[in-house]
């Protein structure tokens, strides 16, 4: 298993620094610069320059990115353009709001699209596992800018339930238990409906084709119940391709809907990117494409150990 | 007689068809008993409906599928049964199946399989159902089943799998078992092996078995009496000895005549396909294949004709025919000839363990068939690869004297086009989706073949020369049978004009009958073609009838190599021999 780990890290380096190298140059090829979102669009051209000076923006691309690695080996990710916080500090606090936001959308996701895939699954070509097929294929087919809309209309304008946005900060010495929750309400319901369909229907695959198997036969024939195969044989095997889907989704959870997270003006890793990109604000921009890179590293990685532990066969050499 | 513990009486399935949605009707008016301590055989090839049998009595069978007839198991009627109840009978009744590693579930460890069906029926405590695990293991042969108990099931054999999946069948305490092309697919040593373990368990737990097979011969020492199914209905049936010593149906006959046996001349295959089951013939199913078929025959069913001992449903039984023995082998060009292919210490290796192939050298004449027999892991599909230069290998395999591994690339492509595989399954091996056409006109541009009609006639010269009809040009290979299928594969390696066939398992896959059939066209294309065939397989029997010398190979050795008839006369080497005394024989009468 170790060896493993460390032959995933070591090709993992590389492909990082590749990412970065794409993100820098991609980044820095856009026109404008961070020095018109600092002065706004009729800034004067010495203005500009000085500003370009200040961030080392004048220099070559090559020597700029040297001096970025350079940095990076020393763990400093730089200071924001915009907001002159060290990209660290501030990828960290956005990050919690976001982890926060996907843990308690991934728990319900995963609560509601087990029982759904499972019936989804067993009913496969009965009625059950039809209509559940198309409640799943419909929300598969909705885009979350619109469910995130329709949920503020509802009920944050409409009923007046949960608020629309404007949260600061979650962590909760800074905020009562209840408002941190009604904060998290819509958005969570939000990820959670786009999530559900995704799952669920791997997940009812999965399960459908494990019932195919010979060895519930098997079990059928010695005389074990249905519930009984269900979950004693029949679980394990299907959850496997689940882990590695949401191993391969782990990236996503931990940026964030970046749709949704802006919908709702909640201040986690998605909105930052989306902010910081408008902003040309180079080092975090680049900062969250490296924590995204790394993070979907993690998550593959973290899948196989994973799946080695729900299936005996597979062998880390 | 004692009470029988499970009888069928006119057991009849019927299972949804994919199209229509009509039911179709796979097995009718089966009658069959098993009595206790005794071993019955049900025997059919595939599409007989024999699996469906048990399924049903089992009442495993698929959604939609619907039964009629009685089976009563130990006095009770299965099939009036509610499901609860029937849930704690299916212990009582265990079951085997075919493909050991497919049957048990691969994340749980044995002993938690076999434990299972002592929990569910006995209702022991977990630290019970351990110890009786253990027992039962070691029972059916697993050494040191304390320690293997933990294990899971890609840590064992192919035999020792099958020996697990019979614990987990005995855990539930049966008193009849159901075993389901248990040693299909296992060696033949092996094979051996588990039907001697079930005939043993039969004795001392006075058990029921009802033995399902699509091969006679496996069955012809252990079976104490048997059921001849052919689509969906018996032909014949009774005491198996009466039925060994004289069997009457044709289509028994035709059976018995299409396996393979050590010394026999002359392999009769049975012409034409399996009725398909939503179009089978009013009168005996068998007829269109029948050689003594007559007008009467294609009017109704045939009545039994026999006794109360043993039957058969035909109007015209016929005496046994006598297998003529004696060896024909190919007159190829012996001696004097320079030899085709050479091999000359040829070792290959995976990686850090011991060679799969180690220091082996033969050599292969124009016209002669050279059989390969073992058992599975000896290295004998490893040998063909690397004659087909589809892995590395140290060592020199010569073609026409010239080492394959120095030639220059286009030589060695020039090369390779005369050494043509044809693999174990052709449904494996044929693209399902290129039309019969595509898939033999490929080979032919390789060839630089280009024009239409030029390509057309060889695609319909190559269909003949296998003996298929050319409109199955147009077909899908998932639209033909298996054995079309596997002549099809023989005509695609034939295209290229080569000079040799690698033939690894090419009957393993297909029907007693059938590979029959595909052996005469085999040794007939040798032959005629004057190709040099290297038969790769652990069927002996089918190998003493093409091949012309056999080799031995265990463990990536040649442990003896001899002419066929010395080798099954009189083999020196004990594994040699041990490998021969599997294999069924022509009677000596």
């Amino acid at each position: 298993m170790l060896r493993l780990v460390r032959r995933r890290l070591g090709s993992a380096a590389l492909s990082l620094l590749l990412l970065t190298t794409i993100a820098f140059v991609l980044s820095h090829l856009t026109p404008g610069g961070p020095a018109y979102s600092i002065l706004g669009p009729g800034a004067k051209p010495d203005a500009v320059a000085a500003i370009n000076h200040e961030f080392g923006l004048d220099l070559p691309l090559w020597r700029q990115y040297l001096r970025w690695l350079w940095a990076l080996a020393h763990l400093h990710l730089g200071s924001s353009y915009l907001s002159n916080q060290p990209v660290g500090t501030l990828l960290v606090s956005y990050e919690k709001n976001t982890i926060l936001l996907q843990l308690v959308s991934l728990t319900a996701s995963l609560a509601i699209a087990l029982g759904l895939g499972m019936i989804h699954g067993v009913y496969h070509a009965r009625g059950a596992g039809r209509i559940i097929g198309a409640i799943e294929l419909g929300l598969y087919a909705l885009p979350s800018f619109f469910v995130g809309t329709l949920l503020i209309l509802w009920l944050s304008m409409g009923l007046g339930w949960f608020p629309a946005g404007g949260l600061e900060d979650l962590r909760l010495d800074h905020q009562t238990f209840g408002a941190a929750l009604s904060h998290l309400a819509l958005p969570a319901t939000t990820i959670t409906l786009l999530t559900v369909p995704v799952l669920s229907r791997y997940f009812a695959q999965s399960v459908h084709e494990e019932l195919g198997r010979d060895y519930v036969r098997s079990a059928a024939a010695r005389g074990a119940s249905p519930l009984r195969i269900l979950f004693g044989d029949v679980l394990r095997n299907a959850l496997r391709p689940l882990v590695t889907i949401l191993g391969l989704s782990l990236p996503t959870i931990f940026a964030g809907g970046i749709v949704t997270e802006t919908v709702f003006s909640y201040p986690g890793l998605g909105w930052l990117l989306w902010q910081s990109a408008i902003g040309q604000d180079y080092p975090v921009l680049i900062g969250i494409v490296l924590v995204i890179g790394v993070l979907t590293v993690l998550g593959n990685l973290l899948a196989d150990l994973v799946n080695g532990l729900l299936d005996p066969r597979v062998s880390y050499a | 007689m004692s009470a029988p513990i499970l009888s069928l009486e006119r057991l009849g399935v019927g299972l949804p068809s994919h199209g229509s949605g009509r039911p179709v009707t796979v097995l009718e008016q089966l009658d069959l008993t098993v009595q206790p301590g005794e071993m019955t055989a049900l025997v059919g090839e595939s599409g007989s409906g024999k699996t469906i049998a048990a399924l049903a009595a089992m009442r495993l069978l698929p959604p939609g599928g619907t039964t009629e007839g009685v089976v009563r198991f130990d006095g009770i009627d299965l099939l009036a049964q509610d499901e609860r109840r029937m849930r704690a009978l299916r212990g009582r009744i265990g079951m085997v199946f075919q493909n050991p590693l497919s049957a048990l579930n691969p994340t749980r460890t044995i002993g938690a399989q076999v434990a299972d069906g002592h929990r569910l029926h006995a209702g022991g405590s977990a630290a019970q159902a351990r110890v009786r695990a253990i027992d039962l293991l070691g029972e059916v042969g697993i050494p040191n089943p304390a320690r293997r108990l933990d294990d899971y099931p890609h840590q064992f054999s192919g035999g020792q799998r099958q020996r697990v999946m019979i614990a987990a069948a005995l855990a539930c305490d049966p008193k009849l078992l159901i075993a389901d092309e248990p040693t299909t697919g296992l060696d033949p040593l092996v094979a051996r092996q588990i039907l001697a373990l079930l005939a043993g368990l039969r004795r001392s737990h006075g058990l029921g078995v009802l033995f399902i097979t699509h091969d006679l011969s496996i069955v012809a020492d252990h079976a104490d009496r048997l059921t001849v199914l052919y689509a969906g209905r018996a032909v014949e049936w009774g005491a198996a000895r009466r039925f060994f010593a004289a069997p009457r149906h044709p289509y028994s006959q035709a059976l018995l005549g299409a396996v393979p046996r050590l010394g026999q001349a002359s392999l009769h295959g049975i012409p034409g396909l399996l009725p398909d089951p939503a179009r089978r013939p009013p009168g005996c199913r068998f007829a269109p294949r029948c050689a003594y078929a007559q007008a009467p025959c294609e009017v109704a069913y045939p009545p039994p004709v026999g006794d109360a001992g043993e039957a058969a449903a035909c109007l015209y039984p016929q005496p046994a025919p006598l297998l003529e023995a004696g060896h024909a082998a190919a007159a190829f060009e012996a001696g004097g000839t320079a030899p085709l292919l050479a091999l000359e210490h040829v070792t290959v290796r995976y990686g850090d363990a011991a060679p799969s192939l180690s220091e082996v050298s033969l050599e292969l004449r124009r016209g002669e068939c050279l059989g390969i027999v073992g058992e599975s892991g000896s290295g004998k599909s490893t040998l063909g690869r690397a004659i087909l230069q589809m892995l590395p290998y140290q060592g020199r395999i010569l073609l026409d004297g010239q080492d394959l591994a120095a030639l220059p690339r286009e030589a060695l492509r020039r090369a390779r086009r005369r050494i043509q595989p044809v693999f174990q399954d052709p449904r494996e091996s044929l693209n399902p989706r290129l039309r019969v056409r595509e898939t033999l006109a490929e080979p032919l541009r390789l060839v630089g073949m280009r024009d239409k009609d030029r390509l057309a006639r060889e695609v319909a010269s190559l269909l003949a020369k296998v003996g298929l009809d050319p409109s199955l040009a147009d077909r899908f290979p998932g639209q033909i049978s298996g054995g079309q299928a596997q002549r099809v594969a023989v005509a695609r390696a034939l295209a290229t004009r080569p000079d040799i066939i690698v033939l690894d398992e090419p009957t393993s896959a297909l029907d007693v009958s059938t590979q029959a059939t595909l052996l005469t066209l085999l040794r007939d294309l040798a032959r005629s073609e004057r190709l040099a065939t290297l038969f790769i397989s652990h069927d002996i029997a089918a190998v003493s009838w093409l091949a012309d010398r056999i080799a031995v190979l265990r463990q990536g050795e040649i442990v003896e190599m001899a002419d066929t008839m010395r080798m099954i006369a009189q083999p020196n080497h004990p594994y040699a021999a041990a490998l021969i005394d599997t294999a069924p024989r022509i009677a000596r009468r």
